[in-house]
């Protein structure tokens, strides 16, 4: 039997982050992943992620991937690949099979950060081949660059039911609709909004009654259920689809920490491993890290990886009581600040009416996906002012602060608290530059002018589809909701390194089109 | 269903050897290296296997070895995850009936 100084179980966000810590120190950790590839979850995640520099905010997920690879290379740590742990036990053993032999392997500590599974809702026709997890079309279409679907119906709108819709569009399939049984979007607004502008219908308080089809799925039916979630007679909607995602949350994989005899705990988000701060589970010397002790996201997991990293190293001596503090100490404010906001711990299970700043919350935002035209007006983002300015939608309190940095004028502000609303100061001149625009991961950044020419106002976009609009393009305007508005002509197309894929799409619009014109349709 | 050639965020595809397989007897394309799932999946294969006792079609699912939905007979050998087992050259991808290759009458293979 082979030993380790750590033995980390699953090589994501939180296993990989938590072994470089451990190596860092001095500790010779070993990483068992089941798939063929280490990262987890990351290569997946083509999208911009929240936060502030520190948690590489406004960086996509497969680039975080990249450079926590190179990390732990660079460290020597060690990650078996095709390698599951079948058998996890408080003497802080594990069996691993490898190939097709069952091997043993004793840790000094053990990291569990085995992450989560998809949950699933049934109803009927729900086996049908065309049923798919979002997690499986997020897969198929970022990895292996092959389409999940042509017409896909969406059935969740948690984030990642937003997400992955729009990584749909992206991959140039048709999304027709997105479902929730829920009576308001589950996740942040922002992504909701850039989904429904391009013309993506909400159905709230709906849900799937039928997948259609013999052999695999042609069609799906959905209606509306009532507050007992019982659906209601004569609602029924009929789209054909040839394929069906369902995103309706995740569970901790939890099953070995719970075989090793840990203390687990039943919460609403789970069956998960009690913890104390450094990540300890009830078993000494047994840890557990990222979303396999709570489902957060991929920045949240890495951080605690890395304070379990670090207090692994201590409590095997590779750090003194003080050098722990310290790095804790910093990873558990950065840790902390991601926490905040409408996700925050506190805030689960809570409708809320209300931003930190005792601005009302849009009830067409959380009812359709978008924030109607008399409702945009009340946050601090949303200006008017001559000349070239940005409009800033962004309407509920998120942890993510790279749009103050971005502007070079200092036209933009967040202030200390990063979950604050963003505040477009007036005074400020903006030189049309479009940084805000493509740093910001919720595309919820626009640039109006009002006087481009006579009668005629200008709209920048952020724009993540394929082909790309030219210079001289006709087409239509669509707004919030994906309505055709009126005609639109590009005028300007800017893509820039700095921009990380984020076009900027400027189109001419009538004048009284600049507070509607949010998308461009050719 | 088809490949996404180029991708806004991720550009052109990595360019791949193209692989024959055969499926249920039929000459197939696919890309070396990548799952047999997707490329059943980009050439519209929706059915993988029928299950034993109802007789229902399952295809693919979670895409990442976890469900087991999308097993196949591959190269011979029953309930293979195609969603993670790499395609090559001359591979023999069979649908699978129950555990076993070919649905001989009512009630064989059960």
């Amino acid at each position: 039997m082979k030993r380790y100084d750590l033995i980390v179980i699953g090589a994501g966000p939180a296993g990989l982050s938590a072994a470089i810590e451990a190596a860092k120190c001095g500790m010779k950790p070993v990483v068992f992943d089941e798939n063929a590839k280490p990262g987890g979850q990351l290569f997946k995640q083509i999208h911009k992620f929240f936060g502030s520099k520190e948690h590489r905010a406004k960086i996509r997920g497969f680039k975080i991937g990249d450079d926590l690879l190179k990390e732990a290379e660079e460290y020597g740590v060690e990650v078996v690949l095709n390698a599951t742990v079948i058998g996890l036990y408080p003497e802080k053993e594990v069996t691993v099979k490898i190939g097709d032999e069952v091997k043993h392997f004793k840790g000094d500590a053990i990291l569990a950060a085995t992450g989560a599974s998809e949950n699933m809702v049934t109803f009927k026709g729900w086996t049908k081949p065309g049923v798919i997890g979002a997690g499986a079309a997020q897969t198929m279409m970022n990895l292996h660059h092959v389409m999940p679907g042509q017409r896909v119906l969406m059935l969740g709108t948690g984030n990642v039911g937003l997400v992955v819709s729009y990584q749909l569009l992206q991959a140039g399939c048709e999304v027709a609709a997105l479902v929730d049984a829920a009576p308001r979007v589950g996740g942040y607004g922002v992504h909701a909004s850039k989904v429904s502008r391009c013309g993506v219908p909400f159905y709230l308080s709906h849900t799937i009654m039928e997948a259609e089809g013999d052999e695999y799925v042609t069609g799906v039916t959905i209606a509306e259920v009532d507050d007992k979630f019982q659906f209601i007679p004569g609602t029924e909607k009929h789209f054909d689809v040839d394929t069906i995602c369902v995103a309706v949350g995740l569970s901790p994989m939890s099953q070995l920490l719970a075989q090793a005899g840990c203390k687990m705990l039943d919460t609403p988000g789970g069956y998960i491993p009690e913890c104390d701060e450094f990540g300890q589970t009830s078993i000494d010397g047994i840890f557990a890290a990222g979303d396999v002790s709570s489902i957060e996201e991929a920045s949240s997991a890495m951080i605690e990886g890395r304070i379990a990293g670090v207090s692994i190293a201590a409590a095997a001596g590779y750090l003194t009581e003080e050098e722990r503090k310290e790095q804790c100490g910093a990873l558990e404010s950065a840790l902390g600040s991601l926490r905040k906001g409408m996700f925050a711990p506190e805030n689960r299970g809570k409708i809320l009416k209300e931003t930190e700043e005792g601005i009302e919350i849009s009830t067409n935002l959380l009812a359709k996906g978008y924030v109607a035209e008399d409702e945009i007006t009340r946050y601090p983002g949303f200006v008017k002012k001559a000349g070239v300015h940005p409009v800033m939608e962004c309407t509920q309190n998120i942890p993510c602060n790279p749009c103050q940095d971005a502007c070079p004028k200092g036209c933009i502000t967040i202030g200390e608290n990063i979950t604050s609303l963003p505040v477009v100061d007036v005074e400020k001149d903006c030189i049309g530059c479009g940084m805000c625009v493509a740093s910001c991961s919720g595309q919820a950044i626009f640039l109006i002018d009002e006087e481009y020419e006579e009668g005629y106002a200008s709209v920048t976009m952020p724009y993540e589809f394929l082909p790309l609009p030219e210079k001289g393009d006709t087409g239509t305007a669509l707004d919030r909701s994906g309505k055709e508005v009126c005609l639109a002509e590009v005028v300007s197309v800017k893509s820039a390194k700095a921009f990380d894929h984020t076009n900027l799409l400027t189109i001419k619009v009538p004048k009284d089109m600049a507070d509607k014109a949010r998308f461009f349709q050719r | 269903m088809g490949r996404i050639a180029e991708h806004p965020i991720l550009g052109k595809a990595p360019e791949k050897d193209t692989v024959t397989f055969i499926f249920d007897g039929k000459e197939m394309e696919g890309k070396e290296g990548e799952p047999i799932a997707a490329a059943l999946k980009a050439a519209g294969v929706m059915v993988h296997r029928y299950t034993k006792k109802k007789h229902e079609p399952r295809g693919i699912f979670c895409a990442i070895g976890r469900c087991t939905d999308c097993v196949m007979i591959v190269d011979g050998q029953p309930n293979v995850r195609t969603c993670i087992t790499p395609l090559k050259e001359g591979m023999k991808v069979q649908t699978q009936y129950g555990v076993t290759a070919k649905e001989e009458g009512k009630g064989a293979g059960l």
